[in-house]
């Protein structure tokens, strides 16, 4: 009696398994696979960065094929070396395995030639690793970035004028974007009112003493504007400890600065430091976008997610998103995903995102996050603001 | 004004005794057995992070982290050796591909063990800031300079009074006769380069204390190194502690009286102008006409 009752749901269980696998070999008839190449420094002295927005290209490659578009992406990666000469390789590389388009580079000293030969090649590059102003005045059809020197500039700058000092000395690390967004500070406070004094230096200096002995002794600034990388950050903010500029009100930095791991590996420097911040810390996304984006890198990667990851998510997901949009209406076999990229305006988790003639982001602006007790509390604008500013405050 | 220029002199001066220890290693092959090891910032790097891992895991100072960095960095020193003991044929120039390629595993060595973070002490008692009237410095920098004074002056006296050392020294001016001597050779040479990965185990936990790592330091270094090595003149250790501490006050100067954003290249130019006056280094001209 049993045996017979459970025939006919055995045979409907059948009918459903093959009804479902039908629909999904149906589907993944139509599905197509493109791959997307990723040129980007995993050695050298990029390494740490270029790995920090690989691992946020990864996380949107599984998080877009979660999605079942009915197209997939696959990654093809090759290191670049953080050598210019090796970026222009790997890019070529790629366009003979004939890749679809380009999701990352770092260093605009990497991402200028690469791009070039992205052009020629008629490849789409798409990027948040290069800020310098050059990169987006040669014209390029086919070069996209969703941030830039002007909504760091725009950020550092509007958190010194609501500090009101009267003056900000700039120590900076002579490379392109560095030079760049020192500059692009500087104009910003001297328009406000503020005096501004400039302190260049070589990206190979480890003792920053008798620069910031300039700044107690010569400048007297009330603010000091560290415009480099971390290991410039570490030697300044170790200076500055052992000279202990009575003047100074406030450091900020810029990027690589208000990060978890800063505050981690260097706790005794960081207390009250300022610098470009999209996510306090500990992580706390407000958006669903956000929270996906999150819980997609903490499963792969066991950690929180940082803001390297954070770009080349949002690089990689509009590029993505595009590719799907540009396959479905025909033109991506035409060379018309750059101009479908173009066509994006998306709200993102680095906030509104659309791309101007020449491939930038105008809408780019960065917040200003600030080492308080171990954490990183985003302080401005005041919309974005997760805590009030310790204000003033040294580390020292 | 005269503060600032002070406080620069100083700081060169402290800067100078690490470069001077970064380069005696390397001085010490080159002078002795005439190879450029070009992977002897990877070695300095290597002893970095052997200190950074001993402060990260075990809760050591970075100086108790010598002993365990001396083990490590000899035995990569003369595993170095070993390799390049096997060329055959026209040792100098072929050593220099040898060490650069062991130079490239070494980093990347480094970045798949260690990542590519940046690291640095966290010790608060070497970071400690030492006033001396208007002179100003971390612990770790006078430690470490005063360190490296000890070690050139050690490396005098075992270059020109202990037995070994005038084995290397033998071995350096003619290797047969000093092998009709009774000298072997091999084991000389052997221990150059072990004294040569004391020399960089310290330097690097030097660096690790007072400066920050990242795998891609170790080129620097080298080439840092090799400059200093050739402006004091091939063997000169004297000279290699002259001429850091030269290098070091011209950088500081550069900053202080003209931009930060040219010293390099006023080391570089430092580095042109001794050897177009004295080709042989400032050691080197005083070695020839002995």
């Amino acid at each position: 009696m049993h045996s017979t009752a459970s025939h006919p749901r055995a045979t409907r269980l059948r009918t459903l398994a093959l009804a479902v696998a039908l629909a999904l070999g149906s589907f993944a008839a139509q599905a197509e696979e493109f791959v997307v190449g990723s040129q980007i420094p995993l050695t050298g002295s990029l390494a740490r960065v270029g790995n920090g927005m690989l691992e946020g290209i990864k996380v949107a490659v599984e998080v877009f094929n979660a999605r079942n578009t009915g197209n997939t992406i696959r990654l093809e990666v090759i290191d670049d070396e953080s050598v210019p000469a090796k970026a222009v390789a790997a890019v070529e590389k790629l366009a003979a395995d004939k890749v679809v388009a380009l999701s990352g580079g770092y260093g605009s000293n990497l991402i200028g030639p690469a791009s070039e030969a992205a052009e020629k090649a008629g490849l789409t590059y798409v990027t948040s690793g290069g800020v310098s102003d050059e990169l987006t005045r040669r014209g390029l059809k086919h070069f996209f970035r969703i941030n830039n020197n002007a909504g760091y500039a725009k950020a550092m700058a509007g958190l010194f004028e609501e500090m009101k000092l009267s003056s900000v000395a700039i120590v900076y690390s002579t490379k392109d974007a560095t030079e760049g967004l020192a500059k692009a500070v500087a104009a910003d406070l001297e328009a406000h009112g503020i005096k501004v004094t400039l302190h260049a230096f070589d990206p190979a200096i480890t003792d920053f003493k008798p620069i910031i002995n300039k700044v107690r002794l010569q400048d007297r600034a009330e603010g000091i504007a560290m415009v480099g990388y971390e290991n410039d950050y570490v030697g300044i903010l170790r200076a500055a400890k052992v000279l202990k500029p009575s003047s100074v009100k406030a450091v900020v930095g810029v990027w690589s600065l208000a990060t978890a791991q800063m505050a981690q590996e260097f706790p005794e420097l960081m207390p009250q430091v300022y610098g470009t911040a999209m996510l306090p810390f500990p992580v706390e996304f407000k958006s669903e976008a956000g929270r996906q984006f999150a819980t997609a890198y903490e499963r792969l990667y066991h950690k929180e997610p940082d803001y390297l990851g954070q770009f080349g998510y949002v690089q990689s997901m509009l590029l993505f998103e595009a590719i799907d949009r540009a396959a479905k209406n025909g033109t991506l076999a035409k060379g018309g995903l750059s101009e479908e990229l173009r066509r994006t305006d998306a709200e993102t988790i680095i906030g509104q995102v659309t791309f101007d003639a020449n491939g930038d982001n105008p809408h780019f602006s960065h917040r200003m996050g600030q080492h308080q007790n171990g954490k990183v509390a985003l302080v401005w604008p005041d919309a974005e603001a997760t805590a009030p500013k310790q204000f003033p405050g040294v580390p020292w | 004004m005269t503060e600032l220029i002070l406080q620069s002199l100083y700081s060169g001066l402290l800067v100078g005794g690490a470069y001077a220890l970064i380069a005696l290693g390397l001085a010490l092959v080159f002078g002795t057995m005439k190879i450029i090891n070009l992977a002897h910032g990877e070695l300095v790097l290597l002893a970095a992070y052997v200190a950074y891992t001993a402060e990260s895991q075990f809760g050591l100072n970075p100086l108790a982290s010598i002993p365990f960095a001396l083990v490590i960095v000899c035995a990569s020193a003369v595993l170095v050796y070993l390799l390049v003991s096997r060329i055959r044929v026209n040792r100098e120039l072929n050593s220099l591909i040898l060490t650069f390629g062991l130079g490239i595993i070494l980093t990347n060595a480094v970045l798949i063990v260690w990542s590519a973070n940046i690291r640095s002490t966290s010790s608060a008692w070497l970071q400690d800031a030492v006033v001396l009237g208007p002179l100003f410095s971390m612990r770790s920098e006078v430690v470490f300079f005063v360190l490296s004074l000890a070690l050139a002056g050690g490396l005098w006296w075992w270059l020109s009074r202990s037995w070994y050392g005038r084995a290397v020294r033998a071995v350096s001016s003619n290797r047969d006769a000093a092998k009709l001597m009774g000298i072997d050779p091999v084991r000389t040479e052997l221990v150059s380069f072990v004294v040569a990965g004391v020399l960089a185990s310290v330097a690097g936990v030097a660096i690790y204390s007072s400066s920050v790592i990242q795998p891609a330091l170790g080129h620097a270094l080298t080439i840092k190194a090799f400059i200093i090595t050739v402006l004091a003149g091939i063997g000169s250790m004297p000279g290699v502690l002259l001429g850091a501490v030269l290098l070091g006050v011209t950088e500081s100067l550069t900053v202080t009286l003209a931009s930060s954003a040219l010293q390099e290249l006023a080391g570089m130019v430092l580095f042109l102008l001794v050897l177009f006056v004295m080709p042989n280094g400032l050691f080197g001209g005083a070695r020839r006409r002995g």
